[in-house]
């Protein structure tokens, strides 16, 4: 189907009103054009076929992690309930635009023993699984959440999931133990992961074109090789080579989706060439640039269902990243400020912001008779709530999009009995039309969603 | 010259034989498959293409375990994303061959009769292969890429871009990313052993000798393979495997994403981190190849190599206008050693501020191979903002060895990691901090120092600062875990190093010579080990 309106707005400045939008016409960045649009009703339900959540559309999960925490006192919203019932709180009302599409989860606590700081905590907010030792060192014991999930609903897509980050930092998404799935750090290589080779134009159809074969047939090796290499070794690098060969898999459907299927979406189209530069200043990383290139071209990434599940990290748990302003690394501060910690607050604040700037992009994109960011569950977590104390209760949960209308929106759910965070990681994996009877293992381990926050 | 003395130094066993005892014959490590860290891959490339080759600048990024990437290729796994970059870098390096008249050349070495040509092809991929897999490829390999060859040739009607699919194949496979030496239980093969000994030693692929004496079975031989140990050690390209594991061991990779603020640290450059790690490794360089010293001279020798950067840091005249230049310090210039460079000392720090606790950790961790354990968990860890009390780095973390509970762990790094207070975050020598002279004084094991210039001297003199440096040898040349290591064997090759007096290309050649080198273990058959975090 044609797009309504071929040149839409893709990169709309955060807050702007849905009737005023701030396009870029193809021209430089920075040029801004503003036009009103007429309401979005009008819009949408002329072409009849596309509404949001009637099944035609995807459903799609955003893991959006941050490191160190927050500070419970100044995170936590004084009221639960709906709508009018409750406010945003001080660190998070830079979300306030997005209000209606939030479900701000509190209370929830990580059952896991505490062991290794902000490590522990990860790992129960992203495995519900112990960590594994390996020598000296740990590692997940079991894939992180947005894995488990991709697993389920990444198959069908060019990419099964994809990892970004808006500092140089590892990531936290794993397969598996010692799995690691590396963020891509660069926005320009996003952008040409993205737009280069495996993007078809929309309403164009697949490409014959015979190196595509030619690829697959060399792939065809490779699992030939893969297959006999395998018979000689033993069930640890078994279980490596196994990774190995997903990946291998995951490229061959690649570019078999490229001959045949190409996903075609209304609402996709090719974002801006990107032309700024994103280095360090004063030896501080350009986080807020990083973290809104990258979103503007995960939303698109979403939109043109090139994938359906991602993750995007600003920073590490236990990062010393030195935000603008701040006086020294954001790890440090939450140990070493005093007071009530002006600092990491602020730095917590400019987080939400940046989240802020992710979500709107998503929302800012129309699908069907709603927008993409209601087509997705994004599950906003750190590693420990106050880090000064590694403390894994009161995790700062903040749900985004209500995923279909699985989720409340415009809710604060509290949890004043402090529920197991895993209940949270079931109740996302069943927004994904899983079957979840129970997840986690050890302590974490649950077989119940988190019914308090589920429409 | 300065080569041919290491060289000699090196095959003459300075411990005589009689009184040096056998190795214990102990169970080797298990075999695992080891990919190859980002470095390795670089240099295969570059041996089989030439430095011309353009390689992709992000590939899957290396992970350490047990602070080394060696170990890390042995547990971790390439993620999809790194499938997706080896397989474009594959095709990529594959153009870039058939497009190079000169490369085209060297790999093709003969003319096809037509778009398919089986015989030629098959010429072409044995002889790529062969180097690239670090072994000859088996006649189903070869037929298998042969026909991958001819398919593409007929569907592209060209023989050579028929062959680049071919080639790419090779290049994206798993025979080339890993390194495949897991033996039979009882012994490597031939060319196991040679690419253990060439990866090892040279941190690349074996090179055309070591590979004729593989197929000749010179390597199963004692007298052919020490031979070869000896000639990789003789060869220039061993600074390449010398600077690979010095630069794994000390974090000095990291240099290059240094993150520092500049309006604290006015020296502070895009240049430093690069420079800093150069003066690392030309200095190592120097005391290994040049004087064949003992390694722990590291740790007191007043010789370095600066660059205009370091010099205007260190603020020492500049030995050359353009590049690196040698420099002896002196005593007035309060440094000395390789825990007085900046490599050392920039990354132990923070981004604004020293710290006494990532030095003395490092100190302890890497350089003596104690563990020091992670602060539990609940530990609340604030220190005191600067104030007229507290005006030092000494008095705001002096909470860390007052409260018992911080103590435990801290009286084993706070201590050293005081002593480095005269360098700022970057390196930078200083008397004062905030107005306040700088007490740089502390104890070693009992051992008192009243600044860094004495540290260093406690450091080489301490009893596990040798043995350190040959149990993290010896886990880097298997890519095992310390406990997968045999103790008694550890200690045999630590007791060696310091009867050779700790020279380190000897400790390379013991190494190599190891059974826990040249013997494999089973294949890993553990998933993981044990959780633990219940």
């Amino acid at each position: 189907m044609k797009p309504l309106f071929p040149s839409r707005a893709l990169d709309w400045r955060v807050g702007q009103p849905l009737s005023r939008r701030a396009l870029l016409g193809g021209v430089a960045r920075g040029a801004v054009v503003t036009l009103a649009l007429p309401p979005l009703a009008a819009m949408f339900n002329a072409g009849g076929t596309a509404y949001a959540c009637d099944g035609v559309l995807p459903r799609r999960f955003g893991l959006w992690f941050w490191g160190n925490g927050n500070i419970p006192d100044r995170w936590t919203p004084t009221n639960t309930g709906d709508g009018d019932a409750w406010e945003l709180s001080e660190q998070l009302a830079p979300l306030a635009a997005l209000k209606h599409r939030l479900c701000v989860v509190t209370g929830l606590k990580s059952l896991l023993t505490n062991t290794v700081p902000h490590t522990s905590g990860a790992a129960g907010m992203l495995t519900a699984t112990p960590l594994q030792s390996t020598g000296d060192d740990n590692t997940y014991g079991a894939a992180t959440i947005d894995q488990v999930i991709a697993a389920a609903i990444g198959g069908s897509n060019i990419y099964r999931s994809v990892q970004t980050a808006a500092s140089d930092c590892s990531g936290q998404s794993y397969t598996g133990p010692n799995s690691r799935n590396p963020p891509e750090t660069d926005p320009y290589a996003f952008y040409e992961r993205i737009f280069g080779e495996t993007f078809i134009e929309p309403g164009k159809k697949g490409v014959v074109n015979p190196s595509l074969g030619l690829r697959r047939s060399a792939l065809d090796a490779v699992m030939g090789d893969i297959s006999r290499l395998n018979a000689r070794l033993g069930a640890a690098d078994k279980a490596r080579l196994e990774q190995h060969l997903d990946g291998v898999r995951e490229l061959e459907q690649r570019l078999a989706i490229l001959e045949e299927n190409p996903p075609n979406l209304e609402a996709c189209e090719r974002t801006p060439a990107l032309s700024a530069d994103f280095s360090d200043l004063l030896g501080r990383p350009q986080i807020e640039a990083r973290n809104e290139a990258m979103s503007t071209m995960l939303a698109m990434a979403l939109a043109c269902d090139q994938t359906r599940v991602f993750a995007h990290f600003t920073h590490d748990p236990v990062s010393n990243l030195l935000f603008e302003e701040a006086s020294s690394g954001h790890h440090d501060l939450t140990h070493n400020e005093g007071g009530d910690q002006p600092e990491v607050n602020a730095i917590t604040v400019r987080l939400m912001e940046m989240l802020a700037t992710t979500l709107q992009k998503l929302e800012d994109i129309e699908e069907g008779d709603g927008t993409l960011l209601q087509n997705c569950a994004v599950l906003a977590c750190t590693e420990v709530s106050l880090a000064q104390t590694h403390a894994v209760d009161e995790l700062p949960v903040v749900l985004a999009g209500g995923a279909c209308g699985y989720f409340k929106q415009d809710h604060h759910y509290r949890s004043y009995s402090g529920e197991n965070v895993t209940r949270l990681l079931i109740s996302l994996q069943r927004s994904m039309e899983m079957n979840v009877s129970s997840f986690g293992s050890d302590a974490a381990e649950d077989d119940e969603g988190l019914s308090g926050i589920e429409a | 010259m300065h080569l041919l003395l290491a060289l000699l130094s090196c095959t003459q066993d300075p411990t005589p034989a009689e009184t040096r005892p056998a190795a214990p014959e102990v169970q080797s490590p298990d075999t695992r498959l080891k990919r190859l860290t980002d470095a390795q891959y670089r240099n295969v490339m570059r041996d089989l293409f030439g430095a011309e080759v353009v390689v992709p600048s992000s590939l899957d990024p290396d992970q350490r375990i047990e602070g080394l990437y060696a170990v890390g290729a042995s547990y971790t796994t390439i993620s999809s994303y790194g499938i997706e970059k080896y397989e474009s870098a594959a095709r990529s390096i594959a153009g870039q061959v058939m497009d190079s008249e000169s490369l085209k050349a060297a790999w093709v070495p003969c003319t096809p009769v037509d778009v398919r040509d089986d015989d030629c092809a098959s010429q072409a991929i044995a002889a790529l292969g062969r180097k690239a897999w670090r072994r000859p490829l088996s006649a189903e390999e070869l037929e298998l890429l042969v026909l991958v060859a001819a398919e593409a040739g007929l569907v592209l009607d060209d023989f050579h871009e028929g062959l680049e699919v071919a080639f790419s194949a090779l290049l994206m496979s798993p025979y080339l990313l890993y390194r495949v030496e897991l033996g039979d239980g009882e012994r490597f093969d031939d060319f196991e052993l040679a690419s253990r000994l060439s990866f090892f030693l040279w941190n690349t692929a074996p090179d055309e000798e070591l590979l004729a004496a593989a197929e000749a079975g010179e390597l199963s031989e004692e007298a052919g393979y020490s031979a070869q140990v000896d000639r990789l050690l003789a060869d220039e390209r061993s600074r390449e495997g010398l600077r690979n594991f010095f630069s794994e061991m000390l974090q000095l990779d990291r240099l290059d994403s240094l993150s520092k603020d500049p309006t604290v640290f006015t020296y502070m450059s895009d240049t430093l981190g690069p420079s800093a790690r150069e003066e690392s490794l030309l200095g190592i360089e120097a005391l290994v190849y040049e004087d064949d010293a003992s390694y722990l001279d590291l740790f007191t020798t007043r010789r370095t190599f600066l660059d205009r950067t370091l010099a205007a840091l260190y603020d020492v005249p500049a030995p050359e206008r353009e590049g690196f230049g040698e420099v002896w310090l002196d005593i007035a210039d309060g440094r000395r050693g390789f825990l007085g460079q900046a490599s050392f000392l920039a990354l132990q720090s923070h981004a604004t501020s020293t710290s006494p606790t990532a030095r003395g950790i490092f100190v302890r961790e890497v350089l003596l191979c104690q563990v020091i354990p992670d602060p539990p968990a609940d530990a609340n860890t604030g220190i005191p903002e600067v104030s007229r009390d507290a005006a030092t780095m000494r008095d705001r973390i002096a909470i860390h060895l007052e409260d018992p509970f911080c103590a435990s762990c801290h009286v084993l790094t706070d201590p050293i990691g005081l002593g480095f207070e005269n360098f700022d975050g970057i390196g930078r020598w200083r008397e004062v901090e905030n107005d306040v002279t700088i007490d740089a004084s502390g104890e070693l094991d009992g051992e008192a120092f009243v600044d860094a210039w004495q540290l260093g001297e406690l450091i080489a003199a301490h009893p596990e600062t040798g043995p350190c440096l040959s149990r993290t040898l010896l886990k880097y040349a298997t890519g095992s875990l310390s406990d997968e290591l045999d103790d008694s064997l550890q200690d045999w090759h630590a007791e060696g190093f310091e009867g050779a007096g700790h020279r380190v290309l000897w400790l390379f050649r013991d190494v190599a010579l190891s059974p826990a080198f040249r013997t494999p273990g089973p294949v890993a058959e553990d998933s993981l080990s044990e959780d633990t975090g219940s």
